[in-house]
Formats: structure tokens, sequence, C-alpha cells
């Protein structure tokens, strides 16, 4: 049994489980610091972007290297329409970011979808690239290597400048970036769990069957492209106003690998997987870095036990638990 | 001035410092520090943000190792007013990262003041943070400089490094001075905004004194490039008079060997305006003599009479067998501005100060260091000397050194404040 | 004229070290289907090994002129990575996706990079100004050094050698007839397991000697690895994944590109070459040579 179907037969259990947790993270910032509060953004506004990765990786089977491009695309439409166009509200600002890299998406994704396996992942590493010199050699128009400063969004149409920095992130947006991945999240579990979803895992496990049963396979994972790119974008656009600033850091090739890490670490087969995986990458980067000046090597050596021994990542680990206990029963 | 360092602490710290002095030296007997009166017991926290990776990997490596050569000094000598100091290093990379390891700097491990900080763009970046957050931060090399315009002229907590284009002013300047009769340049420079904002200072500069030099190329390789044979063959085609880079990094020695290779040098004049961040890496064999070579802050044989320099040197050069770059120098000074202020702030309130009362302490503040007396301005950017001058082999090293030695002060190269337009103030130079 | 030779000859030289470790990455690609991102990592501590024997080298009081043997020996010796890594890593993803074996390769590149620091620090090396010693030659009145000469010298006879030992020996004829399919080796009775290792120590060694060939005339700084991998992704492109013929070509068009790019339009450097690699993938997916044998 597939882990997503599982899910499906424990569906009461489960969402319970889900309230609890949106209950838990709601409340946090009650209880912890400000900084776990930050990191726990920063982890929604990631969460965002892997939920769009793994519809592309986990469920249509592309690797995408250059995922770190749309959401660099919807940082960079926060930082342009607060900074050069004094549209502060975030509303605005996720749909523009939206609209352009669907965009985008459609254009690339219609070159890229024709291809799969390791071509795929080149080529999205390359328009990852391409975008990240555009940045550095149009600098009069992206401020280049120092970026662009991100001002701080009005949220529901209510200007909350007064209040000081770090509440206004460990509490405002903290909540308002919450809701809104808990809506992308059940958004995307009905796209995965829809006919359309179906055929992406169709198309992932026997393209020529699927195309077979008449699945216009380029055609779903045009589409799926898009969601992804829109998914990304609209991290981006979140995380953003929290960083305060954008940089081309953010579009550069191994960005795009840190995404593909956290998937891998939460587990691409699971739908919950992805965000397990970036909760847990967050913290764990924020520990080992202060731990070590290698925590390069500690990471590394973390994502090849990972693809060698675990590749079903940290859902993966537990399902298989809790099958075994089951068997045990 | 053969003074001791003892001796300038009580020259700055004025006479109300003896009292931590000399609680100092009764700590060192004890073997156990006692803090000064009404100061906390805990150590003093101080959170260090070096690059250790990559371009940014060399500077801030040598300005890891010299903040904790100075936190072993201070302790040994009974830390800050009897309190210790305790080093707790994060990694300098990303923006985002920066900004978030800044928080957690702040806000987690509660640290008094941070420094560190190199690229412009995490400047950028934390700016803004440490005047939200009330966070002292000191960078050593981190602007808040967008190309040449202070993004941030008046600040409380965050205190910014000399202007980008300092060392291409001073590289003009000396090219002026060295080379009148120079009549075409080309410029090899990174593809970002300090490559480019030296590139236009040091034309613009250059003009000033001799309006006729005219730029036959400018070549952009990326920050990080390990290659410039075809930037070479590209100086080579355009036949400068004089090639300028700013250059900094693992970039120098490159670019020396792979220009020397073609002889590039024989025929063209060379100003290298940064070069000195790798000075060391420079060997004789690939590096000609009569080049102008800028060591930023400081020279590590720039006198025999400093002994904070000898002293330095010696300790630096004992523990890894290099010799110290300027890295060093800012490093070192920004801890030392902020152990002064923090003294002098004692000695005037008659308790540990607030982070705010520090940040005013330090706004002005002359402070010595290893190359001499520098400080902050009022606006809180630092300022110092700088050296330049040309190469030569006439040395008891492997690599070049300077002579003769040219120090340029900050009134020479950087513009007076920080809302000071700088082609501007350029232009009004007298001839 | 001159002009046109020395740019030409820097784009060549340039395309010489590409080519080593291209080529490192197409034979493991062309026969294991690994895209292996650490090729740039090995070609790291080629350079920093390779300094750290000529540096003895000299200081063992040897003719310096003679500094090119301990320099290749260099990189053939760092070539006992090869197993290692084959054995310790790559083995166990074999069967997998190949999306896995390139992150598997990613963890690499990040665990490589953190070992050269612990090793050699962050401050960048040169091996003094040791290239030097064999002068310079004029071309139609361009100066070129002689070691970079040298240095592609070596990577045009290492060519050669590739392609004599892929068409003309068992080893080759084997290696091309697991390229085609895999289970063809196993069927004819040969050792596989073997065939891997060897083929991976053989693309290991490729980038070695290349970041040692090239280290006299430059120096090390801990980003050389990463710098590379984008520069030969490029080139496999360009030439076709797991071709020869293609990482021969795609490097010397992409050294001699940028080159002519540098020297014409400065501003456009970088941009062309992603420019033109998205064009390939757009137009010719499997590259100007894929397709074609290893």
């Amino acid at each position: 049994m597939k882990p997503w179907q599982e899910i499906l037969s424990l569906k009461s259990t489960k969402v319970l489980i889900l309230i609890v947790v949106g209950l838990l993270f709601l409340g946090l910032p009650l209880f912890a610091s400000q900084y776990v509060s930050y990191l726990m953004l920063t982890f929604f506004a990631y969460a965002v972007m892997v939920l769009g990765l793994n519809l592309l990786f986990g469920y249509t089977g592309l690797l995408s290297f250059g995922h770190a491009f749309f959401m660099a695309i919807g940082a960079y439409t926060a930082a342009f329409l607060t900074g050069k166009f004094s549209i502060l509200y975030m509303e605005v600002i996720l749909v523009v970011a939206v609209i352009i890299s669907s965009i985008l998406a459609a254009l690339i994704g219609a070159i890229c979808v024709r291809y799969i396996k390791i071509y795929f992942a080149m080529l999205t590493l390359a328009f990852g690239m391409l975008f990240y010199t555009f940045l550095l050699k149009f600098y009069y128009l992206t401020g280049g290597d120092e970026g662009m400063r991100v001002l701080r969004p009005y949220l529901l149409g209510f200007n909350l400048s007064e209040i000081p920095k770090m509440q206004y992130l460990t509490r405002s947006y903290y909540i308002y970036t919450l809701v809104i991945l808990a809506i992308l999240t059940f958004v995307m579990w009905k796209i995965v769990s829809s006919p359309f979803g179906l055929c992406l895992k169709a198309i992932r496990d026997n393209p020529e069957k699927a195309e077979y049963l008449g699945v216009s396979v380029k055609r779903y994972r045009w589409y799926a492209f898009i969601i992804s790119g829109a998914y990304a974008a609209i991290g981006g656009a979140l995380l953003a106003p929290a960083i305060g600033q954008v940089d081309p850091g953010l579009t550069y090739w191994t960005h795009s690998g840190t995404l593909v890490f956290m998937t891998l670490l939460g587990g691409f087969e699971n739908f919950f997987g992805p965000l397990i995986g970036g909760v847990v990458y967050i913290f764990l980067q924020d520990k080992v870095m202060s731990l070590t000046t290698y925590w390069r090597f500690i990471f590394g050596a973390i994502l090849a036990f990972l693809v060698i021994v675990a590749p079903g990542g940290i859902a993966g680990v537990i399902s298989s638990l809790v099958k075994k206990e089951k068997g045990g029963e | 001035m053969e003074k001791t360092r003892r001796e300038f602490v009580k020259l700055v710290g004025g006479a109300a410092l003896g009292a931590g002095v000399i609680l100092a030296g009764k700590g060192r007997a004890s073997a156990q520090t006692i803090p000064a009166k009404g100061a906390p017991s805990e150590p003093i926290r101080i959170g260090v943000m070096p690059g250790l990776t990559g371009v940014i990997g060399v500077p801030g490596t040598a300005a890891w190792r010299t903040t904790q050569i100075w936190a072993d000094e201070v302790n040994a000598s009974g830390g800050i007013l009897g309190r210790k100091v305790e080093l707790h290093m994060e990694e300098e990379t990303t923006a985002k990262e920066c900004v978030e390891r800044f928080k957690k700097l702040t806000l987690e491990k509660k640290v008094d003041v941070i420094v560190g900080l190199m690229s412009t763009g995490n400047g950028l970046a934390v700016g803004p943070l440490a005047e939200e957050l009330g966070q002292l931060w000191l960078a050593w090399d981190g602007t808040t400089q967008k190309g040449v315009e202070e993004t941030m002229p008046k600040t409380k907590f965050a205190f910014k490094s000399i202007d980008n284009e300092a060392e291409a002013i001073g590289g003009a300047i000396l090219t002026a001075k060295y080379f009148p009769k120079i009549k075409t340049i080309a410029g090899i420079n990174n593809d970002y905004s300090y490559g480019r904002d030296c590139w236009e200072s040091f034309q613009a500069v250059l003009k000033h004194f001799h309006p006729n030099v005219k730029a036959v190329e400018a070549l952009w390789p990326k920050l990080g490039e390990t290659d410039f044979t075809s930037h070479i063959a590209a100086l080579k085609k355009a036949k400068p008079d004089l090639i300028m880079t700013s250059f900094w990094s693992g970039d120098v020695p490159i670019l020396m060997k792979q220009a020397a290779a073609v002889g590039l040098f024989k025929t063209t004049k060379g100003c290298f305006t940064t070069g000195g961040g790798v000075h060391y890496t420079l060997k004789k064999e690939f590096t000609p003599e009569g080049l102008i070579l800028g060591y930023n802050s400081m020279y590590f044989k720039w006198t025999d009479t400093w002994p904070l320099l000898t002293k330095f040197v010696k300790t630096y050069f004992d523990k890894y067998k290099e010799y110290p770059v300027y890295e060093c120098d800012h490093a070192y000074f920004v801890l030392q501005a902020y152990k002064t202020a923090v003294e002098k702030c004692y000695s005037i309130l008659g308790k540990w100060p607030t982070k705010e009362e520090v940040g005013k302490a330090l706004s002005g503040i002359q402070v010595p260091s290893l190359s001499g007396y520098r400080g902050y301005r009022e606006d809180n950017i630092m300022t110092c000397n700088f050296f330049m001058g040309i190469t030569t082999h006439k040395n008891p090293y492997d690599f070049v050194t300077i002579d003769p030695v040219e120090v340029l002060t900050p009134s020479q190269i950087i513009k007076p404040t920080a809302e000071t337009k700088l082609y501007e103030w350029i232009k009004g130079w007298k001839s | 004229m001159e002009t046109i030779v020395s740019i030409i000859f820097s784009g060549v030289f340039n395309a010489s070290t590409l080519f080593l470790v291209a080529a490192g990455l197409q034979v493991v690609f062309g026969v294991q289907k690994v895209f292996n991102l650490a090729c740039g990592s090995f070609y790291a501590l080629g350079a920093y090994f390779g300094i750290v024997v000529v540096k003895s080298f000299v200081a063992g009081g040897f003719p310096k002129p003679l500094f090119i043997v301990p320099l290749i020996g260099a990189g053939l010796l760092l070539g006992f990575i090869g197993p290692i890594v084959e054995r310790g890593l790559i083995k166990f993803v074999y069967d997998r996706d190949e999306t896995f074996q390139l992150l598997l390769t990613f963890a690499l590149v990040m665990m490589i990079e953190d070992v050269i620091k612990f090793i050699w620090g962050t401050s960048p090396q040169t091996t003094g100004g040791i290239d030097l010693i064999y002068g310079r030659i004029n071309l139609f009145g361009a100066t070129l050094p002689v070691y970079n000469l040298i240095v592609i010298l070596c990577s045009l006879i290492i060519a050669a050698l590739i392609g004599y030992i892929l068409l003309n020996t068992k080893f080759g004829r084997i290696i091309r007839a697991t390229a085609d399919k895999k289970e063809m080796g196993e069927a004819l009775g040969i050792n596989m397991k073997m065939v891997y290792i060897k083929v991976f120590t053989l693309g290991t060694v490729l980038g070695t000697l290349g970041g040692a060939l090239v280290i006299p005339a430059t120096a090390v700084v801990s980003e050389m690895g990463v710098e590379l991998i984008v520069l030969a992704f490029a080139v496999v492109v360009i030439g076709g994944l797991g071709s020869m013929k293609g990482a021969f070509i795609g490097a010397l068009i992409v050294g001699v590109l940028k080159s002519v790019a540098i020297s014409t339009y400065p501003e456009l450097e970088m941009l062309t070459i992603y420019i033109i690699v998205i064009a390939v993938l757009v137009i010719k997916p499997q590259g100007l040579f894929g397709g074609s044998k290893v």
C-alpha cells in the first residue's frame, strides 16, 4: 500500500492530528522564543515551496534542480512591488507573484517538460543559473549582488508599521503565513487526490502506459510544472519580507539543491514528507551551523546517508515502522 | 613611540579606567577575574560572523583568527572591566542566512555585540536589522552602501566599514603621482558592485588629475573566477599603459601568475588597489617590481615603532605561518573600539552601559589598533589610513613588499560625510 | 593575427583542462549512468595535492624543470580515491533513479569542500613561479607560455590515449558494450564490479590529473571545484552526455567561446555560455554528439 492510500484510510485520525499540529503551530509564538518562531516562519515559506517542488518530484517524477528560480521570482516580486512601486499590500504581491511565475513557468515548462530525468534536471538548472547571471548583470534594475530591500507589507489591508519588527514577524506575519500555508496545503491535497493528481502518478510510474490510456503526458507534466512554479513563487514572496532583503544567492543552483534536500529528507513519497523535511532541515541547520564550521560535511554525509539507506526519508522510516508494528500485532 | 599596550589603554580610557586595570591585575594573580563594581559577573558575549568559505573565506579566516587572538589576550589580562569575553561564531554565508544568524545571536545567544561581515549585500540586509533589534553591529568590511551612496547615513547601532571605493581612489591618486605619463588604462574588476564602484571612482579620480586619460578596456569576470588567461589575452589586445584591478582574494595571485606567464607587466604598468589582502601569496618569482599595490588599512611591516603591530605580526606568524592582512586590523579595531567604549561609558556612568550607551561612546571614538590610531566618524563609518606603495623585491621574504610606503589619510580618500555625493566631491578637489 | 592567436590559445588552454574534467564525467556517465557532480571536487583535490608534491619535490633538491613528472604522479596517485568513493558510496545507487545518483554526488561535493578546507585551509596557494622555468615562445607575434603548451599537449595525449583504449583494447570494448546495455556485460560473463571500479577510477584520475596539471599555471582557491562544475556541466551538455568526442568538442567550444566573448563583448562573458547551453538543450537535447557511443 502506498503511503498516500494509508492516509486516506486513516482519514479521521489524520485530520485530527493535522488540526492539533496546526493549533500547535498557531500557538507556538506564545511559549516559544522569538527566534524559534522566526525559524518556524521561514519554515512556512519553505513549506509552500517544497509542496510545489514535490508535485513535480514526488508525484510526477521530475526532479527540478532549478526550482530556486521560481522562489526568487516570488521574492523579487515582493522587493519590486514594495520597493519600486510602493505597493505594500501582501495580497497584491502574492497575486502578482503567481501571475508572473505562472507565465514564466508556462514558457519554461513548455521547453522543459519535453525531457525527463537528468535532462530535465539540467535544463531547469540552466534556467536557474541564467536568471542568476541576469540578476547580477542587470544590476541597475535588480541591485546586482547587493540585492533589494523588501519593505514591510500590509496584511489584509492593515498597515502594521508601528509594531516592532520582531513582533510583527513572529505574530501578525507569522499567523498570516501559517494561514496561507494551511490553505495551500489543502489545495495541494485536493490536487494530488483529484483525477488530475492520479494521472500524474500514472505518468510517473509508467508514462507509456499513461499515454496509451489517453493521458496527454506532456500536457499534464506542463500543468504540474506551472502549479509547482506558482507554489515556489508564493513561498518566495512569503519569505522575502521575513528576510527583509533579496539577493541573487536565492536562485543559485545550490539553493535549488537545498529545496530538493528538504524534500528528500522528509520523504518525497509522502504528501507531508517534504513539510517534515523542511522543518527538520531548518532546525538541524540552525544547530549544526553553530556547532561546527564543517557543517557542510555533516550535511553532505546526511544527504549521502539518506540517498543510500533511507531514500524514503523521515516519513518513509516512520511509515515502515508503523507498518512493522501493525504487522507484529 | 615606545609604549606598551597597557599604557595605551590607560591613555585612552583615562584615569577612571585604572580601576579596571588594577582589578584585572588582581584577577590574574588569583587566576580568576573579578568584575568591576556594578558589572555583571557573567562573561561578555561577542557574536562573530566571519566568512569562511569561497572568496570571502580568505579575509574572513584572517579576521576570525585575529578575533581569537584578541580574545585570548584580553582574557589573559583580566577581560573587559574584569569580565571575560566569550566568542560565539556564526559563519557569514548568504544574505538570507546572515539575517537568520544575526537574529539567532541577538535573540537566542543574547550577545552584547556582533562583529563581522564582509559582503556589502549582507551588510545591507543586516544593517536595518541591527537598528530594529537594537543590536550593536561592528562591521569588518561590510558597508550599507548602494553603489557609492550610503543607504543608512544615520545609525545608532550599525557601525559600518570604510566606503567601498576608498582604495580605488587611493590607487588613482598614486597612479597620477607615480605614472603621470600614462594615456590609456584598462580595468579588470569583479562583476559586482564593489568592482564596478572601484573602476568608476578610479577613472573619475585619474581623470581629475589627467583629463586626457582614456579607458580602452573594461573586463568583468564574475566574483570567484579562477582562470584569467582569456582576460589577459583581451588585455594584451587592448594594449593599455596601465591595468587597474580591485581584486582582493585568491584571484590576485591567479591574475598575477597568468600575467607573468605572458609577460604582461613587462610593458604595462599595474595598479592593484586591494591586492594586499593576499600579499603573502604574491611571490617574487611571478610578481614584478614597480606595481602599485594597496594594503588597505594595514601593512604588516609598516614600522618598527608601533609595538602593537610588531607583537601581533609575530603572534600571528608563529601561530599560522602567514603574515597578517588588513582584515586582521579591521577585526582587531572593532573589538578594541568596543572595549574602549565600554570602559569609557563605565568610567562616566559608574555602571555597566547599555548597548545604546556603548553605541554613543563608539561614535567618534579613536583607539590604537594594529595600524595606528583609527576610529569611527560621528556617522558611524570607519576611518583609517590606507597603506599603498610600489612593489619591491628588496626584502627577506619570498613575496613582494612595498617601497616607498605611502600612507593615505581618510581626508584624502574617504568622502567627508555619508551624504556627500562622491563624484561632486572629487570634482571639487584641488588639482 | 597576434591577437587572434593569443585569444584562441588561451581558449584552448582553458579547454584542455575542461576536457579532462568533462572526460571524467563522460566516461562515468557513459558506463555507470551516474552524472558525477563531484568531478570538480576531484579537480580541486588534484590541484591542492599537486602543490604539496611540487613543493616537496623542489624542497628535496630535485631538478626543477622535472617537476612535471611528480605532478603527473600526484594526479595519478590520487586515483586511489576512485575505488573508495565507488565502493563506499556510488555502488549502492546503481539501481536507483538517476536523480538519486545526482544527489549523492551533490553530497560528495559538500563533503569534499570541507575536507579540503580542513586539510589546506582557505588561503590561496601557488607553486611559486615554477612554470616560468620553461619560458615563453613567440608565435605570429603572440607570446605563449610554454608550460601552458605542455598542458595542452598532455591533454591531447590523454585524449588520444582514451581514444585508443576505447577503440582498441578489451577494456574499451567492454566499456562500449556496457554503455549500450548494462546486461550485455553481465551476460558475457564479465565481472561488472571490476569494470565499474576501473571506470570510476579512470573518471577520478582524469579529474585529479586535470587539477594537478593546471595548478602551476594558476593558484588554488577553495572555490575552484564548485566553479568548474558549472563549466564542465556546460561542456557535456553542449557535447552530448556520455560522449568522449562530445567532451572534446564541447570543451573547445566553451573554452574558445568564453575567450572570444571576453575580448569582444566582456559584459556577456558568462551569459553566453548559459544561453548556448539552453539553446543546445532546446534544439538538440542529446547534445552535438549525444546518442553516439562513448
